[in-house]
C-alpha cells in the first residue's frame, strides 16, 4: 500500500524517511501534494504493509493518508494539528 | 488535479499575474511596481503612521486584497484552518529582517521579477542575492532546523487578519482624513491606481496564489530540495508574462514600460555589492520563515497566525527601516542601512544556528 505523511518540519521528513529506509521501504521525499494540503511543506510518500514504522508515530508527524482509488484515506492525524 | 493539469494551472497563473502586474503599473503604480509585497507593507505602515518618511505613506488595497483573496477561496474550498503557536516572536523577528534586506535591495522577490521583466539589469544581483540566501536557508533545513510544530488555534484567531483587513479598507474608504498619504508628485507612496482596481487585482492574485501556492522562495527552495520544478515555473511564467507586456506596451503607447540598463531604473540604485547583500539576507530570511512575503500574506489569510506575526514583523521592521534611515533610495544605500544588512545576516544566521544545532533535535 502506499502511503504519505506530512510533517512539522522539512528536517522530520528526512528523519521519517530514513526510519522507512531502515526497514527496506520504498520511501521519497517531495513537496506535499496540492490536493492533500495548501501547505507547502515537504512529504514522504512510501510503500508499505502498515503505515507506522514503529511503535509510536514520530513526534515530526502531522498526518498520514493512504492513497486509494477513491482518494486519499486518513490513518493519523497528530493531536491538535 | 493530476502533474500536467497542476502545471497549466502554475504557468496560467503566473502569465495572468505578470499581467495584472503590468496593468496596475499602467493604472498608476509606479514603475516595475505592480505588485511589491514589501513596498506596499512599507507604505501601508507609513499610512498608519508608523512611520514618518513622508514619500512612501499610502494604505495599499492591494495587500488587503491579497488576504482577502486567499481567504475567501480557502473558506470556498474549507481549507481555511486557523493555526499558529510555531515561534512566533522569532518569525517577527525574521519579518523585521526580511524587510529590511528587501528595503535594501527596494523591492521584494516579487519586485525583483517584476524589475527583470522592466530591464531593470540591477535586479541580477539581488536574484543572485535571493539565490545565495535560499541556498543557505536549504543547508539549515537539511540539518535540522525547524521553528517546531503549530497548534490547531479557535476559529476567531484564524479569522483575525482577514477581519484586519476589511477595516484597514473600511479606514481608506470610509475615513481616509485618519490615515497620512502622499502628496502626488511626492515619491512613490503618491503613485497608485484606484481603489477598486488596486483591490480587484489583489483579489485574483491572492486566490491564484491561494490556489496554486505561488512562491518566489519556494520555487528555488524546492528545486534546491526535490529537483521539483513547479513553483519555478510560476516565477518564469510572471516574468516572461511581464516582460512580453512591458514591450507590448512600449511598443504601443510609446512610454517606457521596458528599459533594459542599469542606470535611471526606477524606485532602484546600482550598487550592486548591496542588491546582492539585501537580496541574500531576505532569501535567507524567507526559507526559514517557510516562504516569501506574498506567502506570508496568503497563508495568513487562510488562518495561519504565524504568518500574520511575520507580516507584522515584515510592517515593523519596514518602520524600522524608515525610522533609522536603513532604507535604500534611488541615490543608494545608506551607511546605517549597510550595518542592519551585515548585522540581520548575522542575526538571522544565529537564529538559524540555534534552531538548527539544539540538543532535541539530535
Amino acid at each position: 500500500m502506499i502511503y504519505i505523511a506530512t510533517f512539522f518540519s522539512h528536517f522530520g521528513a528526512i528523519r521519517f524517511q530514513k526510519l522507512c529506509q531502515g526497514r527496506d521501504w520504498e520511501a521519497v521525499l517531495m513537496p506535499v501534494p496540492r490536493n492533500l494540503s495548501s501547505s507547502c511543506g515537504t512529504c514522504v510518500r512510501y510503500r508499505s504493509q502498515s503505515p507506522c514504522p514503529g511503535d509510536t508515530w514520530p513526534r515530526e508527524v502531522e498526518q498520514v493518508v493512504q492513497e486509494t482509488p477513491e482518494g486519499y484515506r486518513r490513518c493519523y492525524r497528530a493531536e491538535n494539528s | 488535479m493530476d502533474r500536467k493539469k497542476e502545471t497549466c494551472g502554475m504557468i496560467a497563473s503566473g502569465l495572468g499575474i505578470g499581467l495584472l502586474a503590468v496593468a496596475l503599473v499602467c493604472f498608476g503604480n509606479p514603475a516595475n511596481m505592480g505588485f511589491c509585497i514589501a513596498c506596499f507593507l512599507r507604505d501601508t505602515a507609513g499610512a498608519l503612521g508608523l512611520h514618518s518618511a513622508g514619500a512612501v505613506q499610502y494604505l495599499r488595497p492591494e495587500i488587503s486584497g491579497l488576504v482577502l483573496g486567499s481567504f475567501i477561496l480557502a473558506l470556498l474550498r474549507k481549507e481555511v484552518s486557523p493555526r499558529g503557536g510555531s515561534a512566533p516572536l522569532t518569525r517577527f523577528v525574521l519579518g523585521i529582517f526580511v524587510m529590511i534586506g528587501c528595503l535594501m535591495f527596494l523591492g521584494c522577490p516579487f519586485r525583483m521579477i517584476l524589475r527583470l521583466a522592466g530591464g531593470d539589469l540591477n535586479a541580477l544581483f539581488g536574484l543572485g542575492g535571493c539565490v545565495c540566501g535560499i541556498l543557505t536557508g536549504v543547508f539549515f533545513l537539511n540539518r535540522g532546523y525547524s521553528l517546531k510544530r503549530t497548534y490547531r488555534l479557535p476559529p476567531l484567531e484564524g479569522l483575525l487578519m482577514p477581519i484586519i483587513q476589511v477595516l484597514l479598507l473600511a479606514l481608506l474608504v470610509l475615513a481616509p482624513s485618519l490615515l497620512r498619504f502622499t502628496e502626488p508628485g511626492g515619491g512613490p507612496g503618491g503613485m497608485h491606481a484606484a481603489t477598486a482596481v488596486s483591490l480587484t487585482a489583489g483579489l485574483i492574485v491572492g486566490a491564484l496564489a491561494q490556489r496554486t501556492r505561488l512562491c518566489m522562495v519556494g520555487g528555488i527552495r524546492d528545486l534546491a530540495l526535490f529537483r521539483e520544478t513547479k513553483l519555478l515555473l510560476g516565477f518564469a511564467a510572471i516574468f516572461a508574462g511581464a516582460l512580453v507586456y512591458n514591450l507590448i506596451l512600449n511598443a504601443v503607447t510609446g512610454d517606457l514600460y521596458f528599459s533594459l540598463g542599469f542606470a535611471g531604473q526606477p524606485v532602484a540604485h546600482t550598487d550592486g555589492l548591496w542588491n546582492f547583500l539585501g537580496m541574500l539576507l531576505a532569501g535567507f530570511g524567507c526559507v526559514l520563515l517557510g516562504g516569501c512575503p506574498l506567502r506570508q500574506l496568503v497563508l495568513a489569510g487562510e488562518g495561519n497566525t504565524d504568518s500574520a506575526v511575520t507580516v507584522l514583523g515584515l510592517m515593523a521592521g519596514a518602520a524600522f527601516a524608515h525610522n533609522f534611515g536603513l532604507a535604500s533610495s534611488g541615490d543608494g544605500p545608506t551607511a546605517n542601512g549597510k550595518i542592519a544588512v551585515l548585522l540581520g545576516i548575522a542575526a538571522v544566521g544565529a537564529i538559524a544556528c540555534v534552531n538548527t544545532f539544539r540538543k532535541d533535535n539530535a
